[in-house]
């Protein structure tokens, strides 16, 4: 009896053993930089690159910025610290930015801008609070690859974000010179050219402003080769991105829809609107709305005026006039208001987009040959890039395949992921720019390109630690 | 009659890890635990119930007994290379039971009831892992009710029946990827309790000499099906609720595959059984597993997703060395195959193939009274997998669990 317990009590003591320190165990793939040196990475690109999201630079946004989020995982195979611009804790939500709000009875999402803790230290021009230690992640949003040796984009005049890294003394110093400063980085990112379209786009082509316009082929070509010249000169690797192709983006794809089905519903064939930044009218049918070829792109920031079609109106007059009114003296608004009507041809008291007397407005509609214009210099910039990347032995990100690959949306960890605006979880609530989740998962993208151009093995980020759109 | 059991035998007896292919929990007996949980062709007591209905004729005594395991189990989990994103699953513990009692009404006719719980899983991922969205815990259990008669034809030759009588229950969670504006994700659980399903279990046995005995059991698929579950939404952010509307309630149905099995016994020797058996499980029963919503979730009332499990085989081999009156050593082991094909792989069933040693000791501490204890040491193939044909969380799994068992026995 006592010889069974002596056993009992082994059985028990080894079982407890086993317990305690024995749970399975999954060797961790090997981690390598392999052939790429991630020691000082720098960042070079646009709005994306910063972290924009939801219409505003904040420091949520700029602390899920893909660059950081492919730094942290650098880090892991031998890369150092990497330094952004972030705005204080005090001063949080940066630029301001939009936080969704509710929903309309029919469903659109009801935005707000948040005020409140910004870094503006100055209203007119707009000016924020200045960061100007040195930064490894050097994305400026708006820029463009045009911008990139304008003399004095880092002033009070130039671009605010750009002005706000950009040391006082340094005033008068172009992107590039910026760029050309660093010169102990030992790897970089590049992903920019996308404003050098996307701002025709997003207003609908419809600006005379020489920053709304598409960048010449031959400036796009001259200045980006100069760029990755600047970033390469020390013999450094890194990679380039190419531009996504804007029609993909639920800045384009989701109001048009909408009014696509309003209009089938009604049986109304096709729709009347301004071309252009004249006042040239342009018809297009209800079918040509959101479809892949002679299609017609309606932008988000149309939404509000969609449900207005068919109407007596002129909301959209009324509410630019206030906006690019010299004075927000009443008298003078109205004044701007009917220089606008005159200048267009308005007649408010015609049915809104369906009649030639009150069309459609331009920067509301991405229509046929505008959308062409876009697709070729996307296509135009796209080839250069990666012309650049091939020659220079650089890896790529084709961002522009990526984002056609996931039109139809896929799943990933258990979520479902789509372009849609809001519920596909990949774009914020600007439409354009993504959701820490996306940056995230573009963080990752660009890291299978790195590890298959150089061999290496960079683990890839956990998105779902990252937030998508947050509701109310 | 169900409800009463169940609330003395407590409710987190139930729970009970899915420790074999699939969610099957082939923790019978004790005895045959020890002995790499063969049975089919050999005399195992109370326990013939369960094995094989027809060597329950063969009891000269009749008998109780009551037993139970504690699994122990832990799944690891590592997303696909090359992220370094790590999860354990730390399972409670799961304690799967038993209850047989056998009661001669003549040397011919034998009658008896078990309780026990064939299949079940628990699996507890916790909130925080990146299948969050697929599953964080699943507890799974069915719990079945047997009376079972049986009849010795000949000197040799016995059969029997057991009117299979099962209910269960499912607790499933996840969380949604909804977020409201504190960064709170919201979640969903699933709760139902079975509505009571019927099946049989039967056997033949078969013993030609006193070295040689041969069984066939056949235990047929019973339909768990749940109705009225309740669905429980949490942190689902105000402009959302619509699309996770409160009072939805869910129905279900999972399949509990019907097993055949074949086994053969051998006693070279008075103090030694040997012991083999091979067992085919029906899993090809689970096509799909869909919830029905009696509102739209997240705007749909069905939530879908293939299985489409295989049928898999079992191979057991186990022994029992009666060292003395008193003392009985026993070994095993037994090669499980999983019925999950590649691109199936899910966090609630991270299934692979599953290899388990066994060891037990018997011990009589009276005419009446004895017991058997095990300890089972189960090692599942380190599997990775896409899961993209399941909706599952790709990435590698691997799986152990020990599980000591204890059961004592009455005979009178």
């Amino acid at each position: 009896m006592k010889n069974i317990f002596y056993k009992y009590s082994v059985l028990a003591l080894s079982a407890g053993v086993l317990l305690t320190s024995c749970d399975p165990e999954i060797d961790a793939p090997s981690k390598s930089s392999g052939e790429a040196d991630f020691a000082k990475y720098v960042a070079v690109g646009n709005s994306l690159t910063a972290g924009f999201q939801d219409n505003g630079l904040y420091l949520e946004g700029q602390r899920s910025s893909y660059p950081a989020l492919m730094a942290n995982q650098f880090a892991e195979v031998g890369g150092g610290s990497f330094v952004q611009p972030l705005f204080t804790e005090a001063q949080k939500n940066g630029s301001g930015y939009l936080r969704l709000s509710g929903f309309t009875a029919t469903g659109s999402p009801i935005t707000e801008t948040v005020t409140e803790n910004r870094a503006i230290r100055s209203a007119s021009p707009v000016l924020f609070t200045k960061f100007t230690d040195p930064v490894q992640n050097l994305g400026v949003p708006g820029l463009k690859v045009a911008d990139i040796k304008v003399q004095g984009y880092g002033s009070a005049q130039g671009n605010p974000y750009f002005e706000r890294i950009t040391p006082d003394a340094q005033a008068g110093q172009t992107y590039l010179q910026r760029v050309q400063q660093s010169t102990d980085h030992t790897f970089f990112s590049l992903w920019l050219g996308n404003n050098d379209v996307l701002s025709y786009a997003t207003s609908g082509g419809a600006s005379t402003a020489a920053s709304n316009a598409i960048t010449p082929v031959t400036t796009f070509d001259a200045n980006y080769a100069e760029l990755v010249g600047a970033l390469m000169a020390n013999g450094q690797e890194g990679i380039l991105a190419t531009i996504p192709n804007v029609a993909g983006i639920p800045f384009f794809t989701t109001v048009g829809p909408r009014v696509k089905q309003t209009l089938t519903d009604n049986n109304v064939p096709g729709m009347v609107a301004i071309t252009g930044a004249g006042k040239d009218r342009v018809q297009f049918l209800t079918s040509q709305i959101n479809a892949s070829e002679n299609g017609v792109l309606f932008t988000l920031t149309g939404a509000s005026y969609a449900a207005l079609l068919g109407q007596p109106t002129g909301k959209y007059w009324r509410d630019l006039a206030k906006q690019v009114s010299p004075s927000q003296d009443p008298l003078i608004i109205k004044g701007t208001l009917a220089q606008l009507l005159f200048n267009y041809s308005i007649d408010t008291t015609q049915m809104f987009g369906f009649s030639g007397g009150n069309p459609w407005p331009s920067a509301l509609l991405l229509d046929v040959n505008e959308q062409n214009n876009v697709k070729a210099a996307t296509s135009a910039f796209n080839t250069i890039i990666k012309a650049q990347a091939e020659a220079r032995g650089l890896a790529l990100w084709d961002a522009n395949a990526y984002f056609n690959t996931i039109q139809t949306g896929f799943g990933k960890n258990g979520a479902a992921y789509s372009p849609a605006f809001i519920t596909g979880n990949l774009f914020s609530l600007d439409g354009v720019h993504l959701t820490p989740r996306g940056y995230a998962i573009a963080a990752n993208e660009m890291i299978q390109a790195i590890n298959a151009k150089y061999n290496s093995n960079v683990p890839l980020v956990d998105e779902t630690q990252y937030r998508a759109v947050l509701l109310p | 009659m169900k409800r009463r059991i169940l609330a003395l035998l407590g409710g987190t007896l139930l729970s009970a890890s899915a420790m074999a292919g699939g969610y099957q929990v082939n923790l019978a007996s004790q005895r045959q635990v020890g002995m790499g949980h063969t049975g089919t062709g050999i005399q195992t007591g109370t326990a013939s119930i369960f094995f094989n209905p027809g060597a329950m004729s063969f009891m000269r005594e009749n008998g109780v007994t009551i037993g139970a395991s504690l699994i122990n189990s832990r799944i690891a989990y590592r997303a696909p290379e090359p992220t370094n994103t790590t999860a354990l699953a730390d399972n409670d513990f799961g304690t799967p039971f038993q209850v047989y009692g056998v009661f001669g009404i003549n040397e011919k006719i034998k009658v008896g009831l078990g309780i026990y719980t064939p299949f079940g899983s628990g699996v507890r991922w916790g909130e925080e892992w990146n299948g969050k969205y697929g599953l964080n815990e699943i507890d799974l259990k069915a719990v079945y009710f047997q009376p079972t008669v049986s009849y010795q034809i000949t000197d040799q030759l016995g059969i029997g029946v057991g009117f299979v009588v099962a209910t269960g229950g499912v607790n499933l969670q996840r969380v949604l990827p909804v977020q409201g504006q504190d960064g709170q994700e919201g979640s969903i659980e699933l709760d139902g309790g079975a509505e009571t399903a019927y099946g049989f279990n039967a056997g033949v046995y078969f013993e030609p000499t006193e070295q040689l005995s041969i069984g066939i059991n056949y235990r047929s698929k019973v339909d768990i099906k749940v109705n009225d579950g309740s669905v429980t939404f949490r942190n689902i952010p105000a402009s959302a609720m619509g699309n996770f509307p409160d009072g939805t309630e869910f129905s279900a149905s999972l399949p509990m595959p019907s097993t055949l099995s074949l086994g053969v016994g051998f006693k070279p020797t008075d103090q030694l059984t040997l012991a083999v058996d091979v067992s085919r499980v029906q899993w090809s029963a689970y096509e799909n597993l869909r919830f029905d919503f009696t509102q739209p979730v997240a705007g749909s009332t069905v939530s879908e997703s293939d299985r489409k499990y295989e049928d898999a085989m079992i191979y057991r081999i186990g022994g029992e060395y009666q060292l003395n009156e008193a003392l009985a050593l026993r070994a095993g082991a037994y090669y499980d195959q999983t019925p999950v094909q590649d691109g199936y792989l899910t966090p609630e069933t991270p299934d692979s193939d599953s290899r388990g040693l066994s060891v037990g000791v018997g011990y009589k501490v009276s005419d009446n009274f004895s017991l058997d204890a095990s300890f089972l040491y189960i090692n599942k193939a380190k599997r990775t997998d896409a899961a993209d044909k399941s909706r599952g969380i790709a990435g590698t799994y691997k799986s152990i669990a020990y599980i000591p068992g204890l059961a004592v026995n009455f005979q009178f």
